[in-house]
């Protein structure tokens, strides 16, 4: 597959003049490329199992659940403990247990916007029209050495994507996020690679991500994505308040027995719970 | 628009490669590459070697131009550095984001924004505050979406714009006063005009000749057809600068103009037709129109003294009064011509100088406000909601006044420091030295625990700094100067200093020392320094000899300083010439020395000074008295020596740069016209490994040529923009390059062994590894403390290990796996891996994985991470798609540290331990865990009135209270204080982690002791288990129920099924 894949990039690549651009002919392309429209179509789940890293050697479990139309859950796994953010369509919540705080808390806004934006299983670019998306090829601009098509998405929520679409491929290999927090500005730069298929469509497999401007990269690294394996509704769903006995009705990794642990995995960063892990692994580090 | 944009973009481009490569004398070319090795080399290929920039914003550095616009409540602020680039705080000035670093100039002349868009900013590129060592533009910018993206609109040939203004009721119409070119004459100056958003530009007002353009342009905003514009006459050469025409009272082209139909026709005014303006001729002319009352015109007119000083009209412009000419109104005019009324008062006046001054009196008389800022103010902005709210820009960054100017906050965030020169010693970690326009001479770390903040930099010196060593005999001890020869020796922990400026003999005349005057320290600590002969110490400046002659041409043309200024005397050394500008000593032979002057001369002596020869003359195609701008001494032969030629001062922006292999005798162009290298040369330098690997500074960045100057490429690693790189060093023992930018401050590539190994063989495979040098694993430390959000901090160097690769291509599809493998050859470790093109970093922790740690009421995350590794030889295993590659990577221990192998094994081996420990303590954990659960789980399955159901509840509730032994179990997000072995271990494990050395016996001790304690917890629990679970496993089997079995270790171990 990966090889006819090339070769039709290729042929696309000696075909196609780089002048004569427009933001629908790339996505088109791009589209094409990952796999087609109808593959993308038939895949209704997606689950991702893998590995947060960042230097110094901290490294987490983490995995993103994705169902149609527009639920996501991301889990962040520690210790046996299970941070958790979800958006189950119509409501957003998260569980931070690092401290011992184990019901559920309605995300804040930066949390909101970024769970909402991962809802969208097959991204962005794919039927942006639809979604209420606006792409715009804002010209060439290489990306770490690589020739890359830059479109502008003004997503339906009016906050501002850059993709960088490889030029032999079409594939996103750089995405420059500006998420506006309370009035104020935070930009992003995630880095795409390891590309592999996934029923038929090719999905990246390796992502960095790092403050603009900032060397110090979170790495996403997934040992697998499934398609179309079931999720049940309520792996979405925020969990009652804690019982009169003050056990929470969260998932409590303590309660679980080890062989029936299940993490998910994001395809970006839940921004505010890896700041919640960082800051307090800083704040415990300045205070020893 | 966005094909027109495109379009735009391209001809920008065309018209700079055609502004730098004005025609010169032919040179020879430097022969091709040869095409059998064509491999792409270019600024993707090396700049994954990342770089950091250590700042500092601690002495910050010129600010040229300010614009400010509140969006809503918040304060959005644009601020133009002189040689740093464009800097947009959305918060008030609390953080600052660079957003002109990909644009091919970082000078900013001018900076307005759309007063009816505010998305919308019209930056003109290149200063025009003009003094010696100023940097150069390429026309006008704009950007639609409030700085995220620009423009180049026009006026690429202008080099320097003063001030751009907007129709504030047709952003479509805007007018840019086109200072122009400093060095030589241009009729690209002037007042331009676009009315169509600026895809086109109309010059509706010229300069009266090839060296006059516009040098502030106001326009009325109640009546926008009306404008008036400064028009200036002026002209640097390397000996001489003149605001006005040739002499004080030589004709000059500057004047004052006004238009009232949008710049179709303008009046110039003067004595004659307005009454009160001073006789001409005049230097440089600042106007502005008070916002609040439009007839109230101010200018700054530079004219002959006394009528020199600050004009008033209150009609518009049909008559003026002379008001305030106080010494800080009519000082340097050339490099404070800026007047700045209150928005809401007419009668309140602000203009910047050596200090700020105001005026509540209309103009009559001013007072000095400048309190605790650093001085030589060039902009200023006031808020128009709060005109107590100020900001202003000097030579010393950018400060904030909350009281009118009363008191000042520095911005300690705005890391835009103008170096000269830098060098570095051999402390660990080492140190940076450097000198900076107007900011002294600092020494700076070049990594600390917790980062490179502004405190980690120390000022040791003053006035202007420029090269500055430490004492290679004497740590305690280094060398500074100021302008002008000004050298001492200083005490770095007292600051005693000593002047050891050598001074003229009887009845000699003036020594000549350039502004920025060379020295030179040989590793033995001899010192050298030039002026117009070259001077040498050999004890620490208590004597110098003279060993040389006049090395210059001597050109008494270039000596007239005491006349430099034009109509006002400006005699700062910043003009002196015809002095000697470069001193190297070859590394091979101390006798051999290199020195190049301001006025052309590349003189060599093989004697130590006893004969000397100018060699320049060999050199092929060099114009004449090129600015001989550096020369490095070649580190492997005694014959090679490098040099780099500066014709900017004559209007040539194109580098110049020649390697002579045999004492100056032949000369090769290193440096090929035509080729990427853009801006004229500052520095170059062999590398001290590899003869072929060249570094180049220019005005516009960092080139490096990895095959002795036939290609290069520009190094942007880590956004390092087109900044001036003034100077570099290239660490003997570290093998970092340190990077002196003249408007960014300090940069370092950590390690540029990999660069080393770039051959052409190397870049042809798909795949390699790269030699770095060895990992050392820096001492766990940590510093600094909160800092808030408005301090700039310089990154330190990863503390992790670093593992260099090149690709050919990108990596996009299939696997891209790092590995490191023990020597065993188990996999310890996997590692995110870099798809870049080129040369890829990546970093591995040194770290095993992290333990497995038993579950409790809450994380503890200083337990998350795994022992480091013992120094040793490591292996690391890339697979791409199916190929495999491997290397070897060294990690040896931080040389500053006093532990021994044993120490450290000790630790390693506590540390491993603890961690198995800790993975005991998970086993039995879940062990009960599941035990628990089971129990649970079979007494909800069986009816409630079983008496089975109370038994398993109490068995239940046995086992966790043994849980509860081992781990906190209070919930809430409390500090609750709980604490249980799992507690007792992690802080354990914790600390033993953070110090490499031997272990303490208490430690020892407290691992004895938990471990015991653990295991008196799990024999209770499998006494438990054999005493309790076979009867429950009867009673369940007779219900049909499924028996609980304790887990196993092997079950345990499987790996968790995500």
């Amino acid at each position: 597959m990966l090889r006819r894949l090339l070769t039709f990039a290729g042929i696309l690549l000696f075909t196609t003049p780089l002048f004569a651009q427009t933001a629908d002919d790339i996505i088109a392309k791009f589209v094409k490329t990952v796999g087609g429209m109808e593959k993308i179509k038939a895949v209704t789940t997606l689950r991702r199992v893998g590995k947060y890293s960042r230097a110094g050697g901290f490294e987490a479990k983490i995995t993103q659940e994705n169902k149609r139309p527009d639920k996501v859950r991301q889990d962040f796994m520690l210790q046996g403990m299970d941070g958790i953010t979800a958006w189950d369509g119509k409501t957003g919540w998260k569980i931070e247990p690092w401290d011992g705080k184990k019901d559920p808390e309605p995300l804040g806004e930066e949390e909101l916007k970024s769970i909402i934006e991962d809802s969208d299983l097959d991204g962005p670019l794919v039927n942006y029209r639809q979604k209420g998306n606006k792409v715009e090829y804002v010209g060439m601009e290489p990306v770490e050495g690589t020739d890359a098509y830059k479109l502008k998405v003004t997503l339906a929520s009016g906050d501002t994507r850059y993709y960088y679409m490889d030029t032999d491929y079409y594939v996103p290999i750089k995405i420059e996020s500006t998420l506006i927090i309370r009035g104020a500005e935070r930009t992003y730069e995630s880095s795409l690679g390891d590309y592999k298929e996934v029923a038929g469509w090719y999905l990246p497999f390796s992502i960095e991500v790092n403050t603009k401007g900032s060397p110090n990269r979170q790495k996403y690294t997934y040992e697998r994505i499934e398609a179309n394996v079931p999720i049940a509704e309520e792996r979405f769903k925020k969990p009652s308040l804690p019982t009169n006995d003050g056990k929470p009705m969260a998932p409590d990794a303590a309660d679980k027995q080890p062989e029936q642990q299940q993490k998910k995995e994001e395809k970006k960063p839940p921004v505010a719970a890896l700041q919640h892990v960082a800051s307090q692994e800083e704040v415990r580090g300045s205070v020893r | 628009m966005i094909n027109m944009m495109t379009t735009r973009t391209a001809v920008v481009a065309a018209s700079l490669t055609c502004l730098l490569a004005l025609p010169s004398v032919a040179q020879p070319q430097p022969p091709p590459a040869s095409t059998s090795a064509a491999v792409r080399v270019d600024s993707d290929t090396i700049s994954g070697l990342g770089s950091r920039n250590i700042g500092s914003a601690a002495m910050s550095g010129r600010i040229a131009a300010i614009d400010a616009v509140h969006e809503g409540d918040r304060l959005t602020l644009f601020i133009g550095s002189a040689s740093g680039g464009l800097w947009k705080s959305v918060n008030g000035g609390t953080t600052y984001r660079s957003i002109f670093d990909k644009q091919p100039v970082m000078s900013i002349g001018a900076v307005t924004i759309d007063p009816t868009n505010p998305k919308t900013i019209w930056v003109g590129s290149g200063e025009t505050w003009t003094r010696n060592s100023v940097s150069v533009g390429n026309g006008v910018y704009r950007s639609q979406d409030g700085g995220d993206n620009w423009a180049n609109v026009g006026l690429q040939g202008s080099e320097r714009i003063a001030k751009i203004v907007v129709n504030p009721t047709d952003s479509k119409t805007v007018y840019a006063c086109a200072t122009g070119p400093l060095w030589s004459d241009s009729d690209q100056r002037g007042v331009y005009k676009t009315t169509d958003g600026g895809t086109t530009w109309v010059k509706v007002l010229a300069g009266a000749n090839g060296s006059s353009g516009c040098s502030m342009l106001a326009m009325d905003s109640q009546n926008p057809g009306t404008l008036f514009a400064g028009m200036w006459d002026f002209r640097r050469k390397g000996w001489t600068f003149r605001s006005g025409g040739e002499g004080a009272g030589a004709p000059s082209g500057s004047g004052l103009f006004k238009t009232t139909d949008g710049g179709a026709t303008w009046k110039a005014l003067d004595s004659k037709n307005a009454g009160g303006l001073p006789a001409r001729p005049w230097g440089r002319v600042a106007v502005t129109i008070a916002p609040s009352k439009p007839s109230v015109v101010y200018a700054l007119i530079e004219a002959e003294p006394p009528a020199n000083g600050l004009y008033r009209s209150d009609d518009g412009g049909n008559t003026w009064q002379l008001r305030d000419r106080s010494q800080g109104m009519v000082w340097r005019p050339f490099y404070f011509a800026n007047l700045i009324v209150d928005p809401r008062n007419e009668e309140k006046i602000y203009k910047g100088g050596g200090s700020l001054i105001a005026s509540n009196d209309g103009g009559k008389s001013f007072s000095d406000i400048t309190g605790g800022g650093h001085g030589d103010y060039h902009a200023v902005w006031i808020d128009p909601k709060d005109t107590d709210r100020l900001i202003a820009g000097d030579d010393g960054g950018l400060w904030y006044s909350y009281d009118g100017g009363n008191r000042w906050w520095k911005a300690d965030n705005l890391p835009v420091s103008q170096f000269y020169h830098v060098s570095v010693d051999m402390e660990r970690p080492y140190r940076v030295y450097g000198g900076l326009q107007d900011n002294s001479s600092w020494v700076g770390d070049s990594q600390y625990p917790g980062g490179i903040t502004n405190s980690r930099w120390e000022n040791m010196y003053g006035g202007d700094g420029f090269w500055m060593f430490p004492d290679p005999t004497d740590p305690d001890y280094l060398y500074a100067e100021a302008q002008g020869g000004e050298i001492g020796r200083v005490n770095r922990k007292t600051h005693e200093t000593r002047g050891l400026k050598p001074l003229p003999g009887y009845n000699e005349g003036k020594l000549r020392f350039n502004w920025n005057t060379p020295i030179h320290v040989s590793p033995k600590g001899t010192v050298y320094l030039g002026a117009q002969f070259l001077f040498r110490s050999s004890d620490h400046g208590q004597t110098w000899d003279r060993i040389s002659p006049d090395l210059t041409t001597n050109d008494p043309t270039k000596q007239r300083q005491e006349q430099s200024g034009g109509i006002t005397v400006d005699n700062s050394a910043a003009e002196m010439h015809t002095t000697i500008y470069a001193i190297c000593e070859s590394p091979k032979n101390s006798s051999v020395l290199w020195v190049g002057t301001d006025d052309g001369n590349l003189q060599l002596s093989r004697d130590a000074g006893k004969s000397w020869t100018n060699v320049v003359a060999n050199i092929a195609g060099l114009p004449k008295n090129a600015w001989v701008s550096s020369i490095d001494a070649g580190h492997f032969d005694e014959g090679t020596a490098y040099a780099t030629f500066d014709l900017h001062t004559f209007g040539d922006m194109k580098p110049f740069a020649y390697r002579t292999s045999d004492f100056g005798k032949s000369w090769i162009p290193v440096v090929g016209q035509g080729g990427p290298v853009r801006g004229y040369a500052h520095v170059i330098k062999e590398d001290l490994v590899n003869r072929d690997l060249l570094f180049l500074g220019t005005e516009f960045g960092l080139w490096i040529s990895l095959d002795g100057g036939k290609q290069w490429a520009q190094y942007k690693g880590n956004d390092l923009p087109s900044v001036a790189v003034r100077d570099l060093a290239i660490h003997p023992r570290d093998h970092d390059l340190v990077i002196a930018t003249h408007g960014r401050g300090i940069w370092i590539v950590d390690d540029i062994t990999p660069l080393r190994a770039l051959t052409t063989e190397a870049l042809n495979k798909e795949v390699l590894f790269v030699d770095s040098k060895p990992t050392v694993q820096r001492i766990t430390a940590s510093g600094g403390w909160v800092n808030g959000d408005a301090q700039f901090v310089g990154a330190n160097p990863t503390s992790d290990a670093v593992i260099t690769y090149y690709q050919k291509k990108r990596h996009i599809f299939g696997d891209l796996k790092i590995e490191v493998l023990d020597s065993d050859g188990k996999v310890i470790g996997t590692i995110p891996s870099g798809k870049r093109r080129g040369l890829n970093r990546v970093q591995w922790s040194m770290r095993v994985g992290p333990p497995r740690v038993p579950t409790a009421a809450s994380a503890d995350f200083s337990a998350n991470r795994g022992p480091r590794v013992p120094p040793g030889t490591y292996t690391v295993r890339m697979t791409k798609d199916k190929s495999v590659y491997t290397t070897a990577l060294q990690v040896i221990s931080d040389p500053r540290s006093k532990h021994t192998a044993g120490d450290r094994k000790a630790q390693f081996d506590l540390a491993m331990k603890l961690y198995r420990q800790l993975g005991e303590m998970s086993f039995a954990v879940d062990r009960i865990n599941n035990v628990r659960l089971a129990l649970d789980d079979r007494a909800s399955k069986v009816p409630a009135d079983d008496p089975l159901v109370a038994r398993l509840r109490n068995a239940s509730a046995q086992v966790d209270e043994l849980r509860r032994k081992i781990v906190a179990t209070k919930e809430g997000g409390m500090i609750t204080g709980e604490e249980r072995l799992r507690e007792y271990l992690t802080a354990l494990y914790s600390d033993v982690l953070q110090y490499d050395g031997q272990p303490s016996h208490t430690q020892v001790e407290r691992s004895e002791a938990l471990g015991r304690e653990l295991g008196d917890v799990v024999k209770d629990f499998d006494s438990w288990t054999s005493k309790q679970l076979a009867s429950i496993n009867t009673s369940l089997a007779s219900k049909k129920l499924p028996l609980i079995e304790p887990l196993t270790k092997e079950q345990w171990e499987k790996p968790i099924e995500n």
